[in-house]
């Protein structure tokens, strides 16, 4: 009896919560706009007037990015930084989202990049990531 | 200093100036946006346009991947509406293939878990929204009128705002481009026309204005604000006598002229097989 009601209890609370997080959807601004994210939906076969459903998809993929790009910069931060004799150059030492950080990352989501070993895509490839300007 | 001054600003947009010429690549370039607002906000200072571009992509195809789950999971279940239930069963899924995106995804199909808030995906998605920091979009997109179901189509909109015509239902597919149709229209149906032939009584007086106005298409089936007015008579015939209106009529113009009533006949008659072939007069 007293398990029943407890269990009671908290789908009680679990409603509430999903509640208060529609509600907070309201609320929240997700960096991807909600016409964009429409036109994706919309592209895809999904029709659905409800705003709040719109919005939760845009904050899936915002947290999406927001991990990938997160777990980028972990190995951006854990590559072994280049010998600078400058103390003042490795201060400044620039974190550039690069091809090799991102696919590492993307890796671990099942996503498998394969891009050349060398890459040129801009005229600085090859130099210093502390010097050059992206 | 002025170069290391110039190195230190942030730049994620890409340097190009190419406007973007279709509606894929005008959405791709805001997700672009997106993201890179996204990265800047974990603490990048610069991004290569290579994994920029790659990143993007990545984005799109996750939101595509996830609105056809979500869209199919409601085929399944006999709905075309997508609801919350659809949406966290696709996001279990990519937790699923993706499995370090939203830890918790393997308790999909656990008994107990009834209600959604015990997902771990969609309790991950809860912290994020109530711990993340807000970061608006760049730059509010301008405001587009939202036309029924017309979804998140934004080819829609340029061809809905160009043709506006109060009698046909909002619910009905846009018209398709007016060059599409209106010279085909004037070209094609102008010799065919039982009106614009030769033969047709007092076409010749037809001003040009009331032309025009007889297509729709040029005046998008609005009415003109100044019209000449038409004056009709009514008046009480003995049926016996065979008293055709248009017969009356073209007699009354011509005032009693040479030329009986069978000329008349047969001039109406031509008129007739020209554009219906069979008309029982």
């Amino acid at each position: 009896m007293n398990h029943g009601q407890q269990s009671g209890e908290a789908k009680h609370e679990d409603d509430a919560a999903l509640t208060e997080f529609l509600a907070s959807l309201m609320d929240y601004t997700p960096t991807i706009p909600d016409d964009l994210v429409e036109h994706y939906l919309a592209k895809s076969g999904f029709q659905c007037p409800d705003v709040r459903l719109i919005r939760l998809v845009a904050v899936a993929t915002q947290k999406f990015v927001a991990d990938v790009a997160s777990d980028a910069l972990q190995h951006c931060k854990a590559r072994p930084a280049p010998v600078v004799k400058d103390k003042k150059q490795q201060k400044d030492k620039r974190l550039i989202l690069t091809m090799e950080d991102l696919s590492k990352a993307l890796r671990e989501y099942g996503v498998n990049v394969k891009h050349p070993e060398y890459f040129a895509d801009s005229p600085s490839t090859g130099m210093d990531p502390a010097t050059r300007d992206e | 200093m002025k170069r290391r001054r110039r190195n230190s600003k942030l730049k994620f947009e890409e340097s190009s100036d190419q406007s973007p010429a279709t509606t894929a690549e005008f959405s791709f370039s805001l997700t672009k946006i997106a993201v890179s607002q996204i990265c800047q906000s974990i603490g990048y200072k610069a991004t290569d346009s290579s994994a920029l571009n790659t990143l993007t992509l990545t984005t799109t195809k996750f939101l595509q991947s996830l609105a056809e789950l979500a869209a199919s999971f409601s085929n399944t279940a006999n709905r075309t509406e997508v609801n919350l239930f659809d949406i966290v069963n696709g996001l279990q899924d990519i937790a699923l293939s993706t499995s370090d995106c939203f830890p918790g995804g393997s308790t999909v199909h656990d008994i107990e878990s009834h209600c959604l808030m015990k997902s771990a995906v969609f309790r991950n998605l809860s912290d994020f929204v109530k711990y993340a920091p807000e970061i608006p979009f760049a730059k509010p997109l301008p405001r587009r009128e939202r036309n029924g179901s017309s979804g998140g189509d934004l080819d829609h909109v340029a061809v809905t705002q160009s043709v506006e015509v109060k009698s046909v239902p909002a619910w009905l597919p846009p018209f398709p481009d007016a060059s599409v149709y209106s010279d085909r229209c004037s070209q094609d149906r102008s010799d065919h026309l039982w009106e614009n032939s030769d033969s047709v009584i007092g076409r010749e007086i037809m001003p040009e204005g009331l032309k025009s106005e007889s297509c729709r298409d040029n005046t998008g089936g609005r009415l003109p604000l100044r019209r000449s007015s038409v004056k009709f008579k009514i008046e009480q015939r003995d049926w016996r006598s065979g008293g055709d209106t248009r017969l009356e009529r073209w007699r009354d113009n011509n005032d009693g002229e040479s030329g009986g009533g069978v000329d008349v006949k047969k001039k109406i008659r031509q008129g007739y097989t020209y554009c219906a072939g069979e008309w029982p007069i």
